[in-house]
Formats: structure tokens, sequence, C-alpha cells
């Protein structure tokens, strides 16, 4: 893992200042987005499941709620726009 | 599912807050007062007991029927949040239910004393911890003390068991050995907990409980003016109590209720204590600290909604549901009045 970051850096630095470019960080900030939004329905994902598993009308409501957190990857993806 | 792994609170916080919502209120205890062995039986049938219910309708019948139908409920809904539950929560959660298997060990060391019949042990059994279906069926089969011993070799309860024996044989009675079940559980209950809110938390629960009860085993022995070493029933782990206060404690009433009204607890079981001086009735200092309990897990499970919390306090009130069933059937049978029953009921 570290000896990934380091060779990373590395290159980052040898093609000089990639991260500059404003493509390259509009695609992080949109793939950070992804990560966060995926971090958040883990929890919401597993709560519903067990909601569901109790009591199967709930099917819709946790549903909705698991897929709430995507909202911030389409929020991002207005940077792309933006920048692009 | 098992102690390895991350833990997953939400799935299993989801599951039990739903299970939470199905438990009876106020109004199905004012119908359930109402109502004969039958009706409370035909009732449970309609509502999360009718598996039990159903299973057991064909062997028992009255008061019976709605007992064994508890505990296998009890044992069963336990049963399953241990199996969802993963990592360090499974841990803290077989912590606590830990308790039913004291309780079986106890119930089978009972059950071979008396040269009971093993189907009556096992009705009695409740079947929520850590123990398999393997190992109790070994229990129930062991026809003496220390074939019951044998069976425990290999679990927290074998070695203090063994320690216990020789007392045992030397009085032929069964407190040393009881308490030797009752201290290698609440030895394990408090070690080892980890540091996270939630945990600190639900360690000052635990305490609150091993206090309470040595509270009440001491006020027990100070009503009763028995000449018992009181330090013999003294549980570790406690805030409030040490085992030479404890022992102080115990011989006078008066400095004990008073030692309790001064302590943490005393806004909870104020009343309660007031209540005792007048009334002179342990039954209802017994209530007001179950009931103190029960409001302090209520609150534990809404301070962290993901955490450990909730599901305690779901365990505790659905130990707390069986208890009031329990007792509206049996005062039932008994022939009380619905107020004498509701007067019996902890209810928050």
């Amino acid at each position: 893992m570290f000896e990934a970051t380091n060779e990373l850096g590395n290159l980052v630095l040898s093609t000089g200042g990639t991260l500059t470019d404003p493509n390259a960080a509009a695609a992080l900030a949109v793939g950070l987005a992804a990560l966060g939004a995926g971090y958040a329905e883990r929890g919401i994902g597993s709560a519903a499941v067990g909601a569901m598993a109790e009591d199967d009308d709930l099917f819709v409501n946790g549903l909705i709620l698991t897929v709430l957190p995507e909202t911030i990857v389409i929020l991002a993806l207005v940077v792309v726009f933006i920048v692009g | 599912m098992s102690a390895a792994g991350s833990s997953n609170p939400e799935y299993v916080v989801a599951r039990v807050r739903a299970r939470r919502g199905s438990l009876y209120g106020d109004e199905e205890y004012r119908k359930l007062t109402r109502m004969g062995p039958a009706e409370i039986a035909r009732f449970m049938e309609e509502s999360t007991y009718g598996a039990e219910i159903n299973a057991l309708g064909s062997r028992h019948g009255g008061v019976d029927l709605i007992e064994y139908a508890l505990n296998r409920n009890l044992a069963e809904q336990f049963d399953a949040i241990l199996d969802w539950s993963e990592g360090s929560l499974y841990d803290l959660i077989a912590r606590y239910l830990r308790k039913f298997d004291a309780w079986n060990v106890k119930t089978v060391i009972r059950g071979a004393y008396t040269d009971a019949d093993q189907s009556a042990v096992e009705v009695d059994l409740i079947r929520a911890g850590e123990f398999d279906d393997r190992r109790i069926r070994r229990l129930l089969e062991a026809d003496s003390i220390d074939a019951v011993i044998e069976v425990l070799e290999d679990t927290i309860y074998g070695e203090p068991l063994r320690e216990a024996y020789a007392e045992y044989e030397e009085t032929d009675v069964l407190v040393p050995l009881e308490n030797a079940v009752d201290r290698a559980f609440y030895e394990r209950l408090l070690s080892g907990l980890g540091g996270d809110e939630p945990t600190r938390q639900y360690e000052t629960f635990l305490k609150a409980e091993v206090d309470f009860r040595n509270a009440t085993n001491a006020l027990r022995l100070a009503r009763s003016g028995a000449d018992i070493d009181p330090a013999a029933y003294f549980i570790e782990g406690g805030d409030l109590f040490t085992r030479s206060s404890l022992a102080r404690l115990a011989q006078n009433l008066d400095e004990l209720v008073e030692f309790i009204g001064d302590s943490q607890y005393g806004d909870e079981l104020g009343p309660a204590l007031r209540e005792l001086e007048e009334a002179d009735s342990l039954i209802a200092f017994e209530h007001a600290i179950d009931g103190a309990l029960l409001a302090y897990g209520d609150r534990l499970g809404t301070i962290h909604p993901v955490s450990v919390t909730p599901v305690i306090s779901y365990i505790l009130a659905k130990e707390r549901e069986t208890e009031n069933i329990r007792a509206i059937a049996r005062g039932k049978e008994a022939g009380l009045s619905p107020d004498e029953i509701e007067s019996e009921l902890v209810i928050t």
C-alpha cells in the first residue's frame, strides 16, 4: 500500500503536476464523492436489508434511503461540466 | 455469527428496532390482565409468539404452555440476535446473554441435585446463551453434579465449579456451586471491555446491574436477619459496594437504605427507598430497581443509535415483557384481581 502511494507520488512529481490539470482534478473530485457515497450506502444498505427482513413492506422505503447518497455523486458531476 | 471480523451494528440495530415495535404496550397489558390463561395463550398466538404456542400447544396447556412458549421465544429471539451480529458487537452481546448459560447450568445442577426428570429440567432451560445444543444435551444426560461439572470442564464455569465442589461435598448445600457459577459469569462480564463511548455506556449499565444485584442481596440479608456471611454473596465489578462495606451495611437496614439513597442511584431509587421504609415491602423496591434498569436501558438505546446499546436495550425490554406476561399468567392462576396483577408489572 505504502509502496504504491510512493510510486504514485513519484509519478505525479516526474510528469510535472498532473493534479494541477483541471480535468484530472475534476475526475478526482467525482471519484472521491463516489467513494463517500459508497461508504454511506454501506451502513444504510445493511440497515435497510435488516429492516426489510423484519417487514417486507419496508422495501420501497429502504431502497429510496439506500440510494439517497447517490445524489452526492450527481452533484460532484456538476464539477465536471463546470471545468470541462 | 462469530467474534472475528468487523462488526455490523447497522443491520442488527435495524432488525432489533423493528422487533421492538412489536413488543406489548400499555394497552395490551391492560387487556391481558383481564383475560384467563386460555385467552392469554390465544392472544399470544396471534402475536409474535404464534409459532411457539402452536409448537407446544399439543403437549402443554394453561399457564405451563404460556411459560414454556415465553422461554422458547426468548431463546429464539436472542439466538437470532447472536446469529446476526459479527465482530466486537457479537462479543458485547454474548457477554450479557451468557447469563442464560449461567441460568441453565444452575437449573441442571438443581435438577441433578433433586434427581428431577430429564424432560422436567429441559423445559426450564432457556437456550439463549452460547452453549450449543450438543452441550445442552450432554448436560441433560449428566445424572450427577460431578458429571455436570465434567461436561463444563472446558468452559469458564469448569474450574470455579470444580473448586466449589469440594465445599459442596462437605456441606451438601448448593449455595457454593451457584455462587461459583454467578461469579464466573460476572467476572467475564466486565473483563476487557473496549474503550469507545458506547461501550463505556454499556459498561456503566452493567456496573449498575451488578450494584443493584448487590443492593438487593444486602437488603434481603439485612431484612431477614439471617446469620449468613454477606461477603459470600458479594459480586465483584460494581462501583457502589466493596466486599467489606457490603458486609458492614448488611448488618444494619437503616444504614444500608441511607447509603443507597446517598449514592449515584439515589435519584432513581429514592421513592422506592422511602416506600421500603414506610411499607416495609421488598417487592416494591425490587420492582423499582427493575424499572430503573429498564428506564436506563431505554435512555441508553437513544444516545448512540448505531452501536451495541440499542440491542441491549431491546434485550432488556424483551426480558421484561416475558416476565410481565409470566406474572400476569401466574397471577391469574392464583386468582389475583386485575389491579393486584397490574401492581406486579414493570412497565415504562
